[in-house]
């Protein structure tokens, strides 16, 4: 098990080619590093003593030549040695979250997710670089100090002696430094980890914080171990810096002995000058191999022990084995399933459930009720090899349940839990999720073929998802870029649409008609008809436009519309000024939560009766307010019936004005374009729906569907539906759309059992009929269904019901036998 | 300029088209008697959250167990409601205008214990559950107002249903 591997084991286990190139460049660089000292030497004793020119240059020449090696070589090796540590980390990543992955439910339940995170991201990637120079950097230090330790004894072995003399002393006092200042460390990798937590927790749960205002209790949390952080950090300072200290005294111990010993030397005449400088130039040199050993001393220590967190942490068997031996393919199951005397607890004390037995035909169908805490969830995931019984069997075709592995299991069973869990993506990608993991770990390739779209889309209409699709797909936004051909199409469509349906829905619909004000848009769409295609135009830049407030002088709106930003303003201020810590009364307001002090301040100044006080800037913001109000949503202002006029000419003006002077800058609203800033819907509607008519947007979408039924573009608009993105954990998706998504994803896979875990719960009342409709004629016989059911008016129909209380299963059988015996069932059914 | 003045003075009897939406819901609010105790700032969120729907006399407002999350005061018309039993319907009340139904699904997520349908056409101010609760937590002290009116109206709907049933029992 990959928990169990030894650190160093990641660093020879592969890549030992590499290993030994980089050991091979190391040898020759160290050659080229101690070369440029003898230059060194010669040049100050040969050359220079003698007069020597052509000796001057060969030396110096020798000596840049080593040294530019040397560099070049270095930067090789570092290279090669960046390479390996990405490869490792790669390798352990992979193979880390590989385990992860099948680590049992239960442990992420008791586990963060962010502690997941951060150990397979920032703490594997700090071993990751550790191991890459696992090899290299102890190698290339030793073999260096090794090389410049061995020329200085050739050149005066006395003082070599001398000057090395201090390095024992070194080697005994940092190291001792350093484990204190290690394990002081390690505490504040733990302290650390609980503060994350803290943080982690509170985040999560901050409806309750503020529910019972436990700040003060949450800072307490936080304060505890920030404080032991506290303590810790000033105590690593101490020890760091020591560290350094001792480091910089011995350093400049050595030239002084050199200086001292060697000096006293050369005066006596026993040792030369070259041999001198060579001596200083190579001890200076010595101190960065020095000191690169002890950093990697440091690395090691810190390393390992992350190395040994980590691993710890995920030192758990997978419950199950993941793939059947690769002689074998997954096993096809018939769907009979006999369960004998099963028992699950935790803790080896809690039972939830107790001696379970069970026999299910293959085809057969079983709803399993019972009041909620009975074990009727655990149970479902039982079989769903979700979680693994202790005692007992689970007998599926004869096999013992817990001995398949889970691509047997994921083969066979589909399974839908009770609030499923949507991947961010596209609906589409959802859709074949379950399908499309069987297809990958299968051994032999493809074992079937993707679901054609064809069969998808059946899917999606037995399942009811088809009409949440073809919504979606009608509220999609067009790319101009990609979507040019099919927007024609649509606005030949409008055209048609507005003939046949324009009389039916015109009390419905406020249709974008040049001449009549849209109640359903800004005053700024209003105004300038047609949506921007350069930045100068943009809504918010509008009032520091100098053509468009000319425009509107000339139209006398001006005034009106300042007017009206004031009044905005007032009103908002007023009504909102005591609610600016919930955004959710924001929502239906023309001013934001982020500009809401800007204009309480410009209202203030109002207030004080000096209309003249106020600068050209809240003019503009004023007139910004205006031209974002949208008559229909913002209640807190009117429009008088002539200033919706004033309007319009106004719009016909700067329609007028803009085609004649930059014709590009704008797409009007006209019936012949495409509008690219609307959905589909509105486009083929070329209007907005009626707010205040409930049902208008019901019948719209009816008369619109009908339209691109006939039409033959409803195939375009499922396609972009399925397209669509979910967001993260589908939350873009209502709850009742995330449980038909999952049902069709677990049918797409065509199980041979099938198990529901309340998985119709959030549907509404149709959707749910539909689903029992589907389960109760195509579904029956073609795989056997396990339904944990919490509405008893949806169980009839079941071959078998087993009722469950307290973890066993007090009575069984068809329905009218159960409410013929008068017992628990017969109870709950009539305490609905 | 003369649009914007009227908002302030919403007293003043002037046409309903400059009228702005948030001011006619405070008048609406302020003729309704549990409403009308509420303090007028606190009311005035009351009607900016309120929203104006409208349905054509025969139309469903809702269907008895569609899950549903907004309550309904009538501003004009009349609505009937309706329990849907398998083989028939027993009409419960009429609401006329003025009244407040609906308000169970505005405290919790529950299903329609009955279908109202609009008997005229008919104009409904509504709020959503989740504006409702807001404004529950911000003014707690107007929170047990409406909550003693609604546990009113529950009890009083309880007692109509139980009368049908003895009534049905009676004769069948």
């Amino acid at each position: 098990m990959i928990s169990k591997k030894p650190l160093f084991s990641w660093v020879f286990e592969r890549y030992i080619g590499m290993q030994a190139l980089l050991f091979l460049m190391i040898l020759t660089t160290i050659f080229f590093r101690v070369f440029p000292l003898e230059m060194q030497k010669r040049i100050v004793n040969s050359a220079i003593a003698f007069k020597r020119l052509d000796a001057l240059l060969l030396y110096s020449g020798l000596f840049i030549g080593a040294m530019l090696l040397a560099g070049i070589l270095k930067f090789l090796i570092n290279l090669l040695q960046g390479y390996i540590a990405q490869k490792i980390l790669l390798d352990m990543r992979a193979r880390l979250y590989d385990h992860i992955l099948t680590l049992p439910l239960s442990f992420f339940r008791r586990t963060p997710a962010g502690m997941v995170i951060t150990s397979l991201t920032s703490e594997l990637s700090v071993i990751g670089e550790f191991l890459g120079g696992a090899i290299a950097v102890p190698l290339i230090n030793i073999l260096t100090l090794v090389a410049f330790a061995g020329y200085l004894a050739y050149l005066n072995p006395l003082l070599a002696i001398a000057s090395f003399a201090i390095y024992p002393i070194e080697i005994i006092i940092i190291p001792m430094l350093q484990k204190r200042f290690n394990h002081l460390n390690q505490h504040r990798i733990d302290v650390t980890r609980d503060l994350s937590n803290v943080i982690g927790e509170a985040i999560s749960g901050m409806h309750e914080i503020h529910g019972n205002a436990g700040y003060g209790l949450e800072r307490g949390k936080l304060l505890r171990f920030a404080g032991s952080l506290f303590s810790v950090r000033i105590r690593m300072n101490v020890y760091k810096f020591l560290i350094k200290f001792a480091n910089n005294f011995f350093q400049s111990l050595g030239p002084f002995i050199l200086f001292l010993l060697g000096g006293y030397l050369t005066i006596q005449g026993r040792f030369d000058i070259g041999a001198l400088v060579a001596f200083l130039s190579a001890y200076e040199k010595l101190y960065d191999p020095w000191k690169e050993l002890m950093d990697y001393y440091q690395d090691l220590q810190d390393s390992r022990v992350r190395y040994k967190q980590i691993m710890d942490y995920f030192d758990i068997r997978p419950e199950f084995e993941i793939a059947p031996p690769a002689e074998r393919d997954p096993y096809a199951l018939t769907g009979q399933i006999e369960i004998k005397e099963m028992s699950y607890s935790v803790d080896s004390q809690t039972h939830i459930l107790d001696r379970i037995s069970l026999d299910l035909e293959s085809g057969s169908q079983l709803a399993v009720v019972g009041v909620s805490g009975s074990g009727k969830s655990t149970l479902a995931m039982i079989v769903g090899q979700l979680y693994s019984y202790n005692g007992g069997h689970v007998l599926m075709d004869g096999r013992e349940l817990k001995t398949l592995t889970k691509l047997d299991v994921s083969h066979n069973i589909g399974y839908v839990a009770q609030h499923p869990f949507i991947f961010n993506g596209t609906i589409q990608e959802n859709l074949l999720y379950a399908f499309q993991s069987t297809r990958r770990t299968s051994n032999n390739g493809d074992i079937a073929a993707m679901p054609e779209g064809e069969e998808v889309l059946r899917v999606l209409r037995e399942v009811g998802f088809a009409e949440d699709v073809l919504k979606i797909g009608f509220d999609t936004i067009l790319n101009p870029d990609k979507h040019s051909d099919f927007a024609q199409r649509l606005i030949e469509i409008r055209e048609l649409f507005f003939r046949r349906c324009g009389v039916e829905l015109a009390k419905e619909v406020d249709f974008l008609d040049r001449d009549s004000f849209q109640y359903y848009s800004s005053i700024s769409d209003n105004l300038t008809f047609g949506y921007p295609n350069t930045a100068q135009y943009e809504a918010e830049a509008l009032p520091r436009n100098a053509l468009f407030r000319e425009v509107l002088d000339d139209a006398r709106v001006l005034k009106p519309l300042l007017a009206l930003g004031e009044e905005l303003a007032t009103q908002t201020v007023f009504l909102l000024k005591d609610l600016r810590e919930d955004p959710f009364f924001f929502e239906m307001s023309p001013i934001s939560v982020d500009e809401f002090e800007k204009y309480s301040d410009i209202v203030a100044r109002l207030g004080k009766g000096a209309r003249s006080r106020l600068s050209a800037a809240d003019g503009d913001a004023l007139l910004g307010l205006a031209l974002r109000f949208v008559p229909a949503q913002h209640k807190m202002a009117a429009l008088s019936p002539a200033l919706e006029d004033d309007l319009i000419v106004a719009r016909h003006r700067f329609m007028e004005i803009m085609t004649s002077r930059d014709p590009a800058a704008f797409t009007f609203y006209r019936p012949t374009e495409y509008l690219y800033t609307f959905n589909i819907l509105t486009n083929i509607l070329f209007g907005h729906a009626r707010a205040d008519h409930p049902q208008a947007m019901e019948l719209i979408r009816q008369r619109v569907a009908e339209m691109a039924r006939e039409e033959n573009i409803i195939d375009e608009i499922m396609a972009l539906g399925l397209q669509f993105r979910v967001g993260s954990m589908g939350d873009k998706l209502s709850g009742g759309q995330k449980q038909k998504l999952a049902i069709a994803r677990a049918l797409l896979k065509n199980p041979r059992i099938l198990i529901m875990d309340e998985a119709t719960a959030s549907l509404d009342n149709a959707s749910q009929a539909h689903i029992l409709q589907l389960l109760g004629s195509r579904m029956r016989g073609k795989c056997t269904l396990i339904a944990v059911v919490h509405r008893l008016e949806t169980v009839k129909d079941f071959d078998l019901i087993a009722v469950m209380r307290a973890g066993g299963i007090v009575e069984s059988g068809r329905y009218d036998e159960l409410m013929g015996k008068k017992g628990l069932f017969y109870e709950l059914v009539q305490g609905m | 300029m003369n649009s914007s003045r009227e908002c302030k003075m919403s007293n003043s009897p002037k046409p309903v088209a400059t009228r702005c939406e948030l001011d006619e819901n405070l008048e609406i609010l302020r003729r309704i008697p549990i409403f009308s105790a509420i303090p007028l700032q606190r009311l005035r969120l009351y009607a900016y959250l309120g929203k104006r729907v409208s349905y054509g006399a025969g139309q469903f407002i809702f269907r008895q167990r569609d899950s549903g999350d907004r309550g309904y005061i009538i501003v004009s018309g009349r609505v009937q409601v309706i329990r849907e039993f398998s083989d028939h319907s027993v009409l419960l009340n009429e609401f006329k205008e003025g009244d407040f139904f609906g308000g169970l699904a505005l405290l919790s997520d529950i299903n329609r214990l009955f279908s109202a349908r609009a008997v005229t056409s008919l104009e409904c101010l509504t709020w959503d559950r989740e504006s409702f609760q807001k404004l529950l937590v911000q003014f707690p002290e107007v929170a047990l107002q409406i909550l003693d009116m609604m546990i009113k109206r529950i009890i009083q709907m309880e007692e109509k249903l139980l009368q049908t049933q003895l009534h049905e029992c009676v004769c069948g």
